[in-house]
């Protein structure tokens, strides 16, 4: 009631999101001012050219690049003599418009529309690049290697790519999704070795994607992926360009998406998650080394806090003597029970963390220090929590950071917290059960209609050359076989 | 309907299947007090228990010595409980010292409690002691802050590591054995007073009572025949001589028409120390004093076997010799009475390393 009165009703259009934007009229002066009304970086200039004939040009500001604006369209316009002007443009990719629903695209798009008083219309274009230089990766750093990563501009993104594999048949299929923002969406995949079924899968869901707005590329891998309420992320994203153009080698897919730098490599396995370029650059042991690091960092980052809840509440048999003594002490003086102690400090390991994400560098080195000394420290004078406890947080907040997925280790609170509540009411039977779960969802689970939990189910035992462990590049002499790819054979068997 | 009566029933089924109950321990540690240890001792009246243990000190408290009269052994952690603030719990049990008067009279009903409870280690080391072990621990507790740990901790060597120093034994195998035909179990036995626990021999057992004693220098020989097969040291006081590294091969025959036990034992080591009047470098010396230590480790072993003979008991199961793969085996009563009056033949031979770097 209170909100009638005060709120006019919208009345919902049943509209097609398309139809809503579309211009029905016909190809007018008018109409071409009209869609510039209201519009404060719209423009429209008359300009009077030879044999007493009106031009006028209509374009968005901040969209073109004025500097050319004057060089390349309005000199040579003035002084052409043609009938028809476009001739005198030196640009090749002038357009020729016909409806004012194209001339808005075409206009929103960086181009520059030209009218004449003959009712031709020309679409010159004209954008405005806004392009960063490229620069090195910062959410994926690597020490020896390229250092190259992908910018916002596509087109740049697809040079990266196009150098490194320089194939006719390295395909770019281009597609526009979201119907406010049209983003420019293009897929690419290597003819004749990515698996053709798989490419039809992915071109199929991009081509489905009818939403208002795809803003970057989790936007999109929300819309492709198989299974949307689950934790794990089913794409890979990475600012890459090598690693890329690597899993674009192996038979998969990349999809770029315009205006954000990062790409997603699909179908991938929960294990492709683990993985780093470095481990291709370093000696083989010591990559396999590094690798089961990380697999282990994962275990001991979801695994370490239940466990102390599970044994400090109900499994003190197990703990050894020592350390008993010592937990008996730290926890003799303790308001809360091992599971509210755990999830307290999980809270707060996940405030510190979401807090440094968001502050700018410098501020973030005081909110370390105050993080690591005020609350770890403070936190166990003032009788919060124990001192074990605070030595497992922080062994499992380092070794989150191990995992080089960022989506991944993102997903590790929630786990913890499942398993927390597990290990506080059935102690490690629980943890047990929620680790059978946690296996039967991954196995559960597709990339591109492909087993996210291969090579272990399905068991490849061809993919296991990189798997837990990094075999010498020599060895790797096929493909893996989770990504279905048509010509299965690295070496060069013309060679020999 | 069905989808949520499946989950329920799921979830049921996980509660029940991981030993889920509404009337489960709370073991919630600060709240629990784990004993290691219970030293058990005869009371005054017949049939009664001493039962003392250390309850570990949480912040800065002293170490806490709790000592009850009793008839059984449940009674005690009861009475213990009544007299502090923390539950006494069982899980972290790690030593069982159990008085020299009890373990002559039986142990196997104590042994059966302690087994039946679920929160006990089988891996409970098991310790006879002569003497006053209360006034050991009153005392020693005051100069040792975690006396009960390091006990542990000895005990724990001597089983993992195979040191073959002390013939440790744990509850699982005391029990194992005592069940078993041709198999008699032992413990060690330890001397206590107010500032010394001293190791003194091996106990044997015989229908979970104990029947006696090594003394140490029979001890020697009882632990290179037994599990080990090793000592570190053998010492031989008669010819100023410590062997080192010692290892045995044994083997065991039983001849039942001659009614005899013949043990054939192959000993290697090397001379550790030696401040007899015998020149080593002269080879016959050193020939000369090797057949002396072969006469000795064969009438020490000899003398180690009657003793057992005595006892009437089967330590090192050489029983198990008369078992065939065809016949009838021997009832453990009339292994018993053969094995009492056999006659044992020993043959000993020693390879000593040289003694040169």
């Amino acid at each position: 009631m209170f909100w009638n009165k005060r709120i006019q009703k919208i009345r919902h259009e049943k509209k097609n999101g398309n139809e809503l934007f579309q211009k029905n009229e016909d190809l007018s002066l008018e109409s071409l001012k009209a869609m510039i009304s209201n519009m404060d970086d719209g423009e429209s200039i008359e300009h009077s050219i030879s044999r007493n004939r009106k031009i006028t040009i209509v374009y968005i500001k901040t969209l073109i690049d004025l500097e050319r604006l004057n060089e390349s369209i309005i000199q040579p316009v003035k002084n052409c003599s043609e009938e028809m002007i476009h001739t005198c443009l030196s640009s090749e990719k002038i357009v020729a418009v016909t409806t004012l629903d194209n001339a808005q695209k075409l206009m929103m798009q960086g181009h520059v529309l030209i009218y004449d008083d003959k009712g031709h219309l020309w679409a010159v274009p004209l954008e405005n690049p806004l392009a960063r230089s490229v620069e090195e990766s910062q959410s994926e750093t690597i020490l020896y290697g390229p250092k190259d990563s992908f910018t916002e501009q596509i087109d740049q993104n697809i040079t990266l790519l196009r150098r490194r594999l320089p194939l006719t048949e390295l395909k770019t299929e281009k597609f526009s999704a979201g119907y406010l923002t049209k983003t420019k969406v293009v897929m690419l995949y290597v003819e004749g070795i990515a698996n053709p079924d798989i490419v039809d899968i992915a071109r199929k869901k991009i081509s489905k994607i009818n939403f208002d707005m795809i803003i970057e590329q989790s936007n999109l891998a929300a819309f492709m992926e198989d299974h949307i309420h689950s934790v794990f992320p089913q794409f890979q994203q990475t600012d890459r360009p090598d690693q890329c153009a690597y899993s674009l080698g192996l038979g998969k897919i990349v999809i770029l998406v315009a205006n954000t730098p990062f790409a997603l490599i699909a179908p991938i396995t929960f294990f492709h998650l683990f993985q780093s370029p470095e481990d291709y650059i370093h000696r083989w042991i010591v990559a396999s080394f590094l690798r089961s690091l990380r697999y282990v960092s994962y275990m001991v980052s979801i695994l370490l806090i239940p466990l102390y809840v599970a044994l400090t509440t109900h499994h003190y048999h197990i703990i050894p003597l020592q350390i008993l003594f010592v937990l008996l002490e730290s926890r003799s003086k303790l308001p809360f029970s091992p599971f509210w102690e755990g999830l307290l400090m999980l809270f707060v390991l996940e405030i510190i963390k979401e807090a440094s994400l968001r502050m700018p560098n410098k501020t973030s080195t005081t909110l370390g220090t105050i993080a690591g000394i005020v609350i770890g420290q403070a936190a166990v004078e003032a009788g919060f929590v124990s001192k074990i406890l605070i030595v497992l947080v922080g062994v499992a907040a380092v070794a989150s950071f191990l995992v080089p997925n960022y989506l991944l280790s993102k997903t590790n609170t929630l786990i913890q917290f499942a398993y927390l509540i597990l290990a506080s009411f059935l102690g490690i039977p629980g943890i047990v059960l929620g680790l059978i779960h946690m296996l039967a969802h991954l196995n559960g689970l597709t990339s591109l209609k492909q087993p996210y939990f291969s090579p272990i189910a399905p068991l490849y035992w061809r993919d296991w050359m990189d798997f837990f462990f990094r075999a010498p590049i020599p060895w790797m002499k096929k493909r893996p076989k989770q990504a279905d790819a048509l010509f299965k054979w690295r070496y060069n068997r013309g060679d020999g | 309907m069905r989808s949520p009566i499946f989950t329920v029933l799921l979830i049921g089924c996980i509660c029940f299947l991981t030993g889920f109950s509404p009337f489960s321990d709370q073991n919630t540690v600060e709240e629990i007090a784990p004993v290691t240890f219970l030293a058990v001792k005869q009371g005054e009246e017949k049939g009664s228990l001493t039962v003392a243990t250390l309850v570990p000190p949480i912040m800065n408290e002293e170490k806490q010595f709790f000592s009850t009269k009793v008839r059984l052994l449940e009674q005690g952690r009861r009475q213990f409980n009544f007299k502090y603030y923390r539950e006494i719990r069982f899980g972290q049990l790690r030593m069982l010292f159990i008085d020299e008067q009890i373990a002559k009279t039986g142990i196997v009903n104590l042994m059966d409690t302690l087994l039946t409870d679920p929160e006990v280690s089988p891996r409970l080391f098991l310790i006879v002691f002569k003497g006053d072990f209360e006034a050991y621990t009153k005392n020693q507790m005051q100069k040792q802050k975690d006396l009960d740990y390091y006990l542990y901790r000895m005990f724990k060597h001597y089983e993992k590591e195979n040191q073959g120093e002390i013939a440790v034994t744990n509850i699982h195998e005391f029990m194992e054995k005592t069940h078993t035909p041709y198999s008699d179990p032992y413990m060690p036995v330890f001397n206590v007073d107010k500032n010394c626990f001293s190791y003194e021999g091996t106990g044997f057992f015989s229908n979970g009572k104990l029947k006696g004693q090594t003394d140490k220098e029979q001890d020697q020989f009882f632990l290179l025949l037994s599990k080990s097969k090793f000592l570190k040291n053998v010492i031989i006081e008669p010819l100023d001589l410590s062997l080192g590294e010692v290892h045995a091969i044994v083997k065991k025959q039983v001849n039942l028409k001659d009614h005899t036990v013949v043990l054939k034992i192959q000993y290697r080591g090397r001379i550790d120390e030696y401040r007899g009047s015998k020149d080593l470098n002269s080879q016959a010396d050193f020939y000369e004093l090797t057949d002396e230590i072969k006469d000795y480790l064969e009438e020490g072993t000899v003398s180690l076997l009657k003793t057992f003979q005595e006892l009437g008991v089967d330590p090192l199961e050489i029983g198990r010799q008369t078992l065939t793969p065809v016949s009838k085996s021997m009832s453990a009563e009339d292994w018993l009475t053969f094995w009492k009056s056999a006659k044992i033949k020993v043959d000993c031979s020693i390879e000593l390393e040289p003694l040169t770097i």
